[in-house]
């Protein structure tokens, strides 16, 4: 200890911010995330854009832009939450239920699920709703968000704090209030990001053999499908490279989180220990 | 690995350094370093985290980092070898492999000369069947074997300089230091220049490495410049306290703490016995230290206590009430009255508050105040001032409590661990390490402080390391911890200069950087040897250890031995006049 803290010059200059702060310097640091932020904020800016000005190839595949990026919302959101929902649940009910639990979700993970939703798609027909398809795939991104969720949450009960906040008498509903459920939001944030990127993918391949988005309904799978099916390479390349941008800034995003946010707040100095 | 200048033939220095700078296009790492180290010289290289020893060694190995531009000049005469930090090995080829191609390449040596000069390596490590081990891969070694192979081949290219980095920083006290010793004693023979960087463990508070023969000299690198080593004041003994007297506040008795492990095929429980029957009795400001290493128990002895770690058996009575089954109100009266520090003092923070809200919110869940809604004003300005006061007593200004600990230093954290520990005015404090994540003076400062705290507030203290010098310097009293159990326990004074038990001698020689007696690795908690627990490492042990476990007994007034030879030659000193 050299003189109090605070008055001494530290190398760092955004030292006094808070860990919400930093959380947020730590993702916009790493490239790809801040990259594919902005790349994702253009899109929708694009899209919405398109749909007012509309017209020509690239107005077209700007409104199929807005059927695939619904459908991932849509679904993304409800795979993780039903992802999340499993693995607090696993957690929460003790430890037989939670291996009971999360056995199926591991060996699920190890499954091709996308294939699932041309599946489906077939299995119902040329007259399935909207409403089935975003079910099922919010089902196939469920079980990853799972794994990743519940690996997060047992780290995060590990923790050193929530023993010191034990031993300061803290009764186990506050500190599941005050300590646990703050600490616990930015890593769900990032296991549930996962769900985003698998659900257009999945989206984006049954629309392309035509088993996924219903008639009628125009993705950016179902513009690339028909455009090869017509051998027409213009229209061919205006969905199949927002597709792939989409796709790259959605996995650019998540890395970026998982790599800011599950490590987030281990303020544990480095050293060697 | 080779290069070197020629330099006169008189000069036969290994490595001689004169004026080596270190810069980056910002910054001077490294200032204008000068020395020599001579042929089968020891040199201790220590200084605090970031001082920049990791850095120092890379250099010299002509590893620089990208971007450090290297001024100077570096005289190596000889093979030069750098062992990292991790002390890496090949992962997918035997150790066997990795020796006969280091010295086929260096020494032109056929596979079976080699293998047999590799045998030989080992065996200067006290590895048993070493012949055998050449065959395995480095995962399929302990972490501890792991590194006697990574020097062993080291030492087998015959260099005329070893460069250590850290070397088994994350061993035990016991067997680092006494690989430590077995590499200088071979350096010292071989003639081979050893400069080992990282600070000693355990800590230069009291063991210099200088003194207990493990290095020939020392050298401190403090904000990129070497300094000697001041001459330290041999610190004033503290002041012998009387004996606290009274009836014991807590007392623990028979307590267990077990982890179930699942089942095994057989349908049978299987449980992890981490601390296994342990009675404690501890008065009122008396001060009691666990020593023990990895796996002893000392630590979770220290949190079942504080009931953080669910015991499974016994009873811990807290001026009479016994904890385990205290009802909720009364476990929180109690909690005012036991507090703890924890090892990694950043990591007993909640993150995402900052120290004020966390203070606040122990003193209101240990301390509520009972005032009415006309004194509320009242009582918040009491509380913030009282927060103040907590920190200044630990020597931090009241702005660490607008902060998050993120922003706080590893030492900040501690001290303020400790104002946190201190606010419900505690009876009994328990320590679980808490300097571990501190280096040098402000390890020793923190210390201090919590001592003079002590002191002042009359606390009892339960004081749980590794380090023995630590422990026995801190408190009156000490209990020596293996697997569970207590093998050992007396008066500190006592302990320093008669420890009877062969591990408590283990860990004072240890602590002292002498070479322990104990060879080998400590056994799994999973399967421990019959009999005695230390007789696979124990130098003293005989037949009669593998039969019967050693139970506490007292060899002297107030001093209890848990070891069938000590009780022997006790009984033996007992009969003679």
């Amino acid at each position: 200890m050299h003189g109090p803290a605070g008055t001494e010059s530290r190398t760092d200059p955004h030292w006094r911010d808070g860990p919400w702060q930093k959380a947020g310097q730590r993702l916009t640091a790493h490239r790809p995330a801040a990259a594919g932020l902005t790349v994702l904020a253009a899109l929708m800016l694009a899209v919405a854009a398109g749909l007012v000005a509309g017209g020509g190839p690239v107005g077209a595949a700007l409104a199929a832009g807005h059927q695939s990026l619904s459908f991932t919302l849509l679904a993304g959101l409800g795979g993780a939450a039903l992802g999340l929902l499993w693995a607090a649940a696993a957690v929460a009910l003790g430890e037989r239920a939670e291996r009971a639990m999360m056995a199926p979700a591991a060996a699920l993970t190890g499954l091709p699920l996308a294939l699932a939703l041309p599946l489906v798609g077939g299995l119902l027909g040329p007259q399935r709703g909207l409403a089935p398809m975003v079910m099922v795939a919010a089902l196939i991104a469920a079980p990853a968000v799972a794994v990743i969720a519940r690996d997060e949450l047992r780290a995060l009960l590990r923790r050193e704090f929530l023993s010191a906040a034990q031993a300061a008498g803290i009764p186990n509903g506050r500190r599941l209030r005050r300590h646990i459920l703050p600490n616990a939001v930015l890593p769900l944030a990032a296991a549930a990001w996962t769900a985003l990127p698998r659900a257009l993918m999945a989206e984006s391949l049954a629309s392309l053999l035509g088993l996924g988005l219903p008639a009628g309904v125009t993705g950016w799978g179902t513009a690339i499908g028909a455009a090869a099916r017509a051998g027409d390479a213009v229209a061919l390349a205006g969905p199949a490279l927002l597709l792939a941008l989409t796709l790259w800034a959605l996995h650019g995003v998540g890395d970026g989180m998982r790599l800011a946010f599950a490590t987030a707040f281990s303020t544990t100095a480095g050293g060697r220990r | 690995m080779s290069g070197a200048d020629v330099i006169g033939p008189d000069d036969r220095s290994p490595l001689r350094v004169e004026g080596l700078s270190l810069l980056t296009s910002r910054d001077i790492l490294l200032d204008r370093l000068s020395f020599a180290v001579e042929p089968g010289e020891v040199l201790a290289l220590s200084g605090a985290a970031g001082a920049g020893k990791t850095l120092l060694l890379r250099a010299l190995s002509g590893l620089a980092p990208k971007g450090v531009t290297v001024l100077g000049d570096i005289h190596i005469q000889g093979r030069r070898i750098l062992v990292t930090q991790d002390g890496a090995l090949d992962p997918l080829r035997t150790i066997g492999a990795q020796f006969t191609e280091l010295l086929a390449h260096q020494s032109g040596m056929d596979e079976r000369t080699a293998l047999r000069c590799a045998a030989e390596a080992l065996e200067r490590f006290q590895v048993p069947a070493a012949a055998r081990r050449l065959a395995l891969h480095p995962h399929e070694l302990g972490e501890a074997m792991r590194w006697r192979a990574a020097l062993a081949l080291a030492m087998a290219a015959e260099p005329a300089l070893l460069l250590a980095d850290a070397p088994a920083a994350a061993l035990d006290p016991t067997q680092r230091v006494r690989l430590l010793s077995d590499l200088a004693a071979w350096t010292r023979e071989a003639g081979t220049a050893l400069l080992l960087a990282g600070r000693p463990q355990p800590d230069p508070i009291q063991a210099d490495p200088v003194p207990s023969g493990l290095a020939d000299r020392r050298l401190i690198l403090a904000q990129g410049r070497l300094e000697a080593p001041e001459e330290e004041p041999t610190p004033a003994p503290p002041p012998v306290e009387p004996a606290p007297s009274g009836p014991p506040i807590l007392s623990v008795r028979d307590l267990r703490v077990a982890f179930p492990l699942g089942r095994s095929w057989r349908g049978a429980e299987r449980w992890l016995t981490v601390v296994d029957g342990l009675s404690i009795a501890l008065a009122e400001g008396e001060t009691l230290a666990l020593l023990g290493e990895t796996g002893s128990g000392k630590s979770v002895l220290a949190r079942a206590i504080l009931r953080l770690v669910p015991p499974v058996g016994g009873q811990v009575s807290w001026l009479g009430t016994d904890l385990a089954a205290a009802p909720p109100e009364a476990m929180r009266r109690a909690r005012g009255d036991l507090q703890i520090l924890f090892p990694d003092p950043l990591a007993a923070f909640d993150p995402l508050m900052t120290i004020g809200a966390q203070f606040a919110e122990t003193l209101e869940s240990l301390r509520p105040s009972r005032s009415t809604a006309q004194s509320a004003a009242q009582s918040t300005a009491d509380r913030a001032a009282r927060l103040a006061e907590a920190l200044e007593e630990v020597g931090l200004p009241a702005a660490v409590l607008d902060l998050h600990p993120g922003s706080l230093r590893p030492a900040e954290a501690a001290r303020a661990g400790l104002a946190r520990a201190l606010l419900p005015e505690p009876r009994l404090l328990v320590c679980d390490e808490p300097a571990a994540t501190l280096d040098g003076s402000e390890r020793a400062d923190f210390l201090a402080l919590l001592q003079a705290i002590r002191r002042r507030r009359r606390l009892a203290l339960l004081y749980a390391t590794q380090d023995a010098a630590e422990g026995l310097g801190i408190a009156r009293r000490a209990l020596v911890l293996l697997l569970g159990r207590i093998v050992e326990s007396a008066d500190s004074v006592v302990l320093a200069t008669g420890a009877r038990h062969p591990y408590s001698r283990a860990l004072i020689a240890a602590a002292g950087l002498d070479r322990p007696a104990l060879h080998g690795d400590p056994p799994s908690p999973l399967r421990p040897p019959t009999g005695c627990p230390l007789r696979l490492r124990c130098p003293l042990a005989h037949d009669g250890c593998a039969q019967v476990p050693p139970t506490l007994d007292p060899v002297a007034p107030g001093h209890r031995v848990a070891c069938h030879v000590a009780q022997d030659s006790a009984q033996e000193d007992g009969k003679a006049p």
